[in-house]
Order: structure tokens, then sequence, then C-alpha cells
């Protein structure tokens, strides 16, 4: 049982951090101050797609930008591959102001999310098209191409059309016909999304192995939390056209900083409480937990705290100081296979708070019924107090 | 597509079950209506054609079969010259509106301006406007033009093939631009996005994605124009000037001194020269679904 609860991995130990590593690189991509409204003029008030945006890309990284669809994310992506222009800011690719330049004068390549691939062309006329037009002589042209269909494992489908091959190879082609360019910086805008979800996770196994192999900067573009953990070095979460938060994953996820970035990646328990002092907040049911609050006293703040971070004990179990802790009564339980969630409610006096806990189906867990008095207890450093 | 039809093989039952065979009345009356359009349609055709081979000099009455009017049409100095009009102002006209049209066309479908709209609905009303309005409408411009000219520049020009040619592409435009644009709705704008992606400038994205991908439906806007500038024969009859006459205005004419057999042969002729037209536009839409 205390096995579950061990405490979190302290983030230093983890591999080494890439802030401090790449910190005097520059960066791939750099976006200051990109702002993007459409439409306005007579038509009415202008849509603003991207809102005075700031990110910087480094070098070699797998980046995501990850959010609901119409929060900008694509916009955004568009303004990188220059086939919008933004309406205010800069767009810096090493360095180098693009953010006027044609797409043709940009040293990116895009993979798109209907692939696009020319269909009057074959597979390898598809792949080379980017060569020739940059006048590449032939001979190398043909040893480009026979390298790259390797890469993505398509060497036997050379002489087909797109309209021959499936879903699947067709993203591969579409991939092929951008690294095949040795871009600076490789485009996706949310390239697995017409793949059905076995082919998906195969492929995004598939992009990242890629994208160690060549170690080119990719800028990933989706939608799908699940997607965006498993493969990037670091995510921008994005929502009406903010970009809300920027970190590794396993920073995202475990202190999010913002309500929508708590809400949007995983379940979360969202509790409000009001700050007692810099450590400690006071839930709505008078429980007192420690959180590194950062605000003034008796403000009103939002906790969030993870499912799977909870831990149930039975109410009579010892106190462990080092733990916070509240008692409530099971509401609901319901076993999802690989876990069970019980969807708790404190008994203290006050408003009572409302948790879902989330455990493990894992040999020697306990199992608690509805009704059952139970208590939940979490470390300090699960909790994390949101700006909004 | 192939592969699975040599894998599964024709489903013997289903070919036969989706002949639905008219039982009732009302199924057998509208069959029989089918024959009936085709048989209105046709018939006058087959007529003609028939006829076109009649020896004799009265059009109406079979004697024998011959070629004697194709041999009198082919020697005909009128007709001669008439169908060289008509063929050089096709020529002129198809080229020149097909290439305005299709940029018409990509410019409707690919960009957002001012004033787009009017010029979207403006861009298609040749295609409703009366014939004879037409007509009217060029006359009168080429007059004022033609004063003009006469005013400004002190240039003397006059009705003829030129202005036959510019009435056609007036209103060939129209028709070629409607026809692209169908083809250009159905393609994907990512694919523009991707060619320029991978370092084409625009005319390269032009010339090597969007104009291979469209072809079909520049070639079908192109032989719909040919056939409409060989066929035309009300707005043409009006702007031509004298000695420009073109082969349909011709038969128009010979018609009014009275009908001779000449005038079958020559409408065999344009009749053919049409339906080979029409036959390879279809081959060339076909051509679209193929990979």
């Amino acid at each position: 049982m205390t096995e579950m609860l061990r405490e979190p991995r302290v983030r230093t130990a983890l591999a080494p951090d890439p802030v401090a590593e790449s910190g005097t690189k520059l960066p791939a991509v750099a976006m200051q101050g990109v702002t993007k409204r459409f439409g306005g003029g007579r038509g009415g008030d202008p849509v603003v797609a991207v809102d005075d945006l700031h990110l910087d890309i480094r070098d070699g990284e797998f980046f995501s930008l990850l959010g609901p669809s119409g929060c900008g994310k694509t916009t955004s992506l568009r303004m990188i591959a220059g086939f919008e222009y933004p309406s205010a800011g800069s767009v810096r690719i090493f360095d180098q102001e693009v953010g006027l330049e044609p797409p043709n004068r940009r040293p990116v390549n895009t993979v798109f999310q209907s692939y696009a691939l020319f269909p009057h062309m074959t597979v390898v006329q598809n792949i080379a098209f980017g060569l020739e037009m940059q006048k590449v002589p032939d001979d190398e042209i043909a040893t480009r191409v026979g390298e790259v269909l390797e890469l993505v494992q398509l060497s036997g489908q050379a002489r087909r059309k797109p309209s021959q091959l499936s879903g699947g190879q067709q993203q591969r082609v579409a991939l092929a016909r951008a690294l095949v360019n040795h871009p600076k910086v490789l485009l996706l805008d949310e390239p697995l999304g017409a793949l059905d979800l076995k082919l998906r996770q195969a492929m995004q196994l598939e992009l990242k192995r890629i994208q160690e192999q060549v170690g080119i900067t990719f800028v990933y573009v989706t939608h799908d939390q699940e997607e965006a953990l498993t493969m990037s070095d670091r995510i921008g979460v994005m929502n009406l056209g903010q970009l809300l938060q920027v970190g590794p994953p396993e920073a995202i996820y475990d202190t999010p900083r913002t309500r929508f970035v708590a809400d949007f990646i995983g379940d979360t328990n969202l509790l409000s409480a009001e700050v007692v002092d810099a450590d400690t907040a006071r839930l709505t049911d008078g429980t007192v937990v420690r959180v590194a609050t950062g605000r003034p006293v008796g403000a009103t703040v939002t906790l969030a705290i993870r499912p799977e971070k909870l831990g149930l004990w039975h109410a009579d179990a010892e106190r462990d100081l080092r733990l916070d802790a509240v008692t409530g009564r099971i509401r609901r339980m319901t076993f999802l296979g690989n876990a069970i969630v019980y969807e708790i409610v404190t008994e203290t006096s006050g408003t009572p708070v409302e948790l879902t806990v989330r455990q493990g189906n894992t040999p020697g867990i306990e199992h608690f019924e509805p009704d059952e008095r139970v208590r939940v207890r979490w470390w300090p450093t699960s909790t994390a107090a949101l700006e909004d | 597509m192939s592969v699975v039809d040599a894998a599964s093989g024709p489903p013997p039952d289903v070919a036969e079950d989706s002949v639905v065979r008219p039982k009732r009345t009302v199924e057998r009356i509208l069959a029989g209506n089918a024959w009936i359009v085709f048989a209105f349609l046709y018939l006058p055709i087959l007529l003609l054609v028939v006829l076109s081979f009649n020896d004799n000099r009265t059009v109406g009455v079979w004697t024998e079969p011959s070629l004697r009017w194709y041999q009198a049409m082919f020697t005909d100095r009128n007709v001669l010259g008439a169908l060289r009009n008509s063929l050089v102002v096709a020529f002129i006209s198809t080229v020149v509106s097909t290439v305005l049209g299709t940029a018409a066309a990509l410019s409707l479908e690919r960009f957002r301006y001012r004033g787009q709209r009017a010029y979207d609905g403006l861009l298609y009303l040749p295609v409703i406007i009366p014939d004879v309005t037409m007509a009217v409408m060029m006359l009168l411009f080429f007059v004022q033009a033609f004063d003009l000219l006469g005013a400004v520049l002190g240039v003397n020009a006059s009705f003829g093939i030129g202005t036959i040619s510019l009435s056609h592409i007036a209103f060939n435009i129209s028709f070629v631009a409607v026809v692209v644009r169908a083809r250009l709705a159905g393609l994907d704008p990512s694919l523009e996005e991707a060619a320029a992606d991978l370092y084409a400038s625009r005319w390269q994205a032009f010339r090597r994605v969007t104009l291979p991908l469209i072809a079909p439906g520049v070639a079908g806007g192109a032989l719909l124009a040919l056939t409409l500038s060989l066929d035309e024969v009300v707005i043409t009859s009006f702007v031509a000037g004298p000695g420009s006459t073109t082969l349909p205005v011709y038969v128009f004419g010979l018609v009014r001194r009275g009908v001779t057999p000449l005038i079958n042969a020559v409408s065999v002729l344009m009749l053919t020269g049409s339906m080979l037209l029409v036959l390879t536009s279809l081959l060339i839409t076909r051509r679209r679904d193929e990979p």
C-alpha cells in the first residue's frame, strides 16, 4: 500500500534537463510577439487566431503544439511554414527573419494533415519534387530518394501512385517527401489524424524513431494529449490563440499552471481553496493542505491534484505527517479493468469536497466498496496551485 | 482496384438481379417513352445523313446513293472559304478564351479580393444572355469602337474575321471558366501549398502540379469553346463582314435561297465534326477518375 505512494521523483534526478543543456544554442524557431488576425475590414471585427505568441523551439527537439481545434496551433505552424503571414511580430528560423518570406524560400518542410501527395506522380516523383525544384543533380536525387525510402520503409512501393497506397503508406510518403530535403525544421500538422488507433500508435513510435535518427527539429501540431505526451521533448499548450504553458511532458502533466492546462491534459481534481500562508491553503471543508500558493493571504485559489496521485486507506489508518489527508465516504466505484476509480465526498464540516481517486489494479491492492469510510492521502508535492 | 476484382471474381447473381425489367404498366410506358425520345432525337439526324447520300437534285426524293454532293461541297469555293473562316475563328477564339477563362477560374477559386462576388456573377452572364441580345451588344460595341479608333488613331477598322473572333472569345471565356472552375473546386488547396513548401515558385507550382491536375477541365473547356464557336450563327451573322462568312452562317444563307442536297452534305460534315469533339471531351473527362 505504501509502495503506491512512493515519494515523487525529484525532477533533477531525471535525464539532463534540455533547458540547461541547450541554453546557449540558437533556437531552431523563435517567434516573438506573433499575432495573426483574420478578416476584419468591411466584414466586421477581425478574428484573432494567434495572440502575441512568444516561443523558442530548440534545435533538435520534438516540440508539440497542443490544444483544442481553433486554438491557433495550426495557424502558428502555418506561419512558420509561410502559408500565412503574421499580422505582427517576428518569426526567425536559426536567427534568420522569415516572417514575410514565401514558403519556397524557407528552410522548412511540412507534412500535411491531408498528406497533399501529388496524385499524378508516383511515390518517387513525389519525393524527388523538392530536390528537382532546388536543382539538385539527378544522381544525387536518386541516392537521396533511395535513402529516405529506406528510412520510411517504402522501398517496394517506389513506382506506385499515391491512390494505390494505404493511409499509413501515404503518410510515410508525405514524411519522406519532406525529409528528403534535409529541412532545418520539419513541421507536422496532425499527420496521424486520419489513421486508425492501432496504426496511429505504431506511427507515433515510428515518428519518434525517425526524429531521433535524423536529428531534425520537429514541430508537431496535435489536439491529442496522449500523442503529445508520448512523443514530445517539450509541449506548448494553446487555447484561444494564446500559449498557456511550455514545458516537458512531465512538467505539463504534473504541475499545470492554469485551469485549462490542468483540465485539458488528463483527468484532474480541481479544488477551490483559500490561501492561509505561502505554504498552506484551506479547502472548503476546512482541511488545511500544503501547497506553494504564491498568493496573498485570504485569496481564493484553485488547486489541482491528479486522481492517480491520491492514495486510499481505511478511515482508521495511522497518521503520516509527511502526507496531506482528508476523510470521506465513497459515493461511487467504477471498475475500468486496469484501474478502479472512486468518487469520494469528504465528511468534515463546511462545504464537502469531492475527489476522484484512481487506483491501479495491481496485485495486493485493497478494494473498497461504496459507502465505506476512507482516508485519502497524498504527497504535498502532488498539489499544484493554478493561476486562474 | 483491379486486384480486388481479380481476387473475388465477378459476383454471378448480383449482375443479373441489378437489371430491373419493367413489369407493371406504368413502368412499361416509362420504358417506351425512352424509346420515343430517342427516336425523336435521332430520326432527323438519320434522315439527314441518308439523304446526304441521295443522288437526286430534289431534297426529299430518293433515287440512288451517291457521293455527288460531297464532291460538290469540296469543290465549292464558297463552302471551302466559309469552312476555312470557321476553322480560323474557332482556333483563335478557343486558344484565347481557354487561356483567359482558365486564368479567370483560377483567380475566382484561389484568391479573395474586393468585388470578387460581383465579378463572379458577371462572368457567367454571357452563358445566360440570349444570343440575339449578345449579338446586338457586340454590333453596337464594335461600331462605337471603330468610330473611336478612327477618331483617335485614324485607324480604319472593319467587320471581319477579327470581330467574329473577338465576339466568340467574349462568350467562350465564360464557358471555359465554368468548366475549369468545377475541376478546380475539387482540388485540395494544400496541394499547391505542398508544391510551394517543396521550393516551387508560383509558376512552377502551377506548371507542375495545378495544371496537370486541372488539365481534363481545361481540355474539356477548350473543346466546348471549339464546339460552340464552330456552331455559332446568330452573333456571327451580326458581326461578320463581307467575305468573312463562317460555315454555319453560310448554310443558313443557303436555306433562305432554297434547300439543295448540298446543305445536307455540309450539315453532315458539321454534325460529324461536332460529334467527334463531344466524343473527345467525354473521353478526356472520363480519364479523371483513373489514378
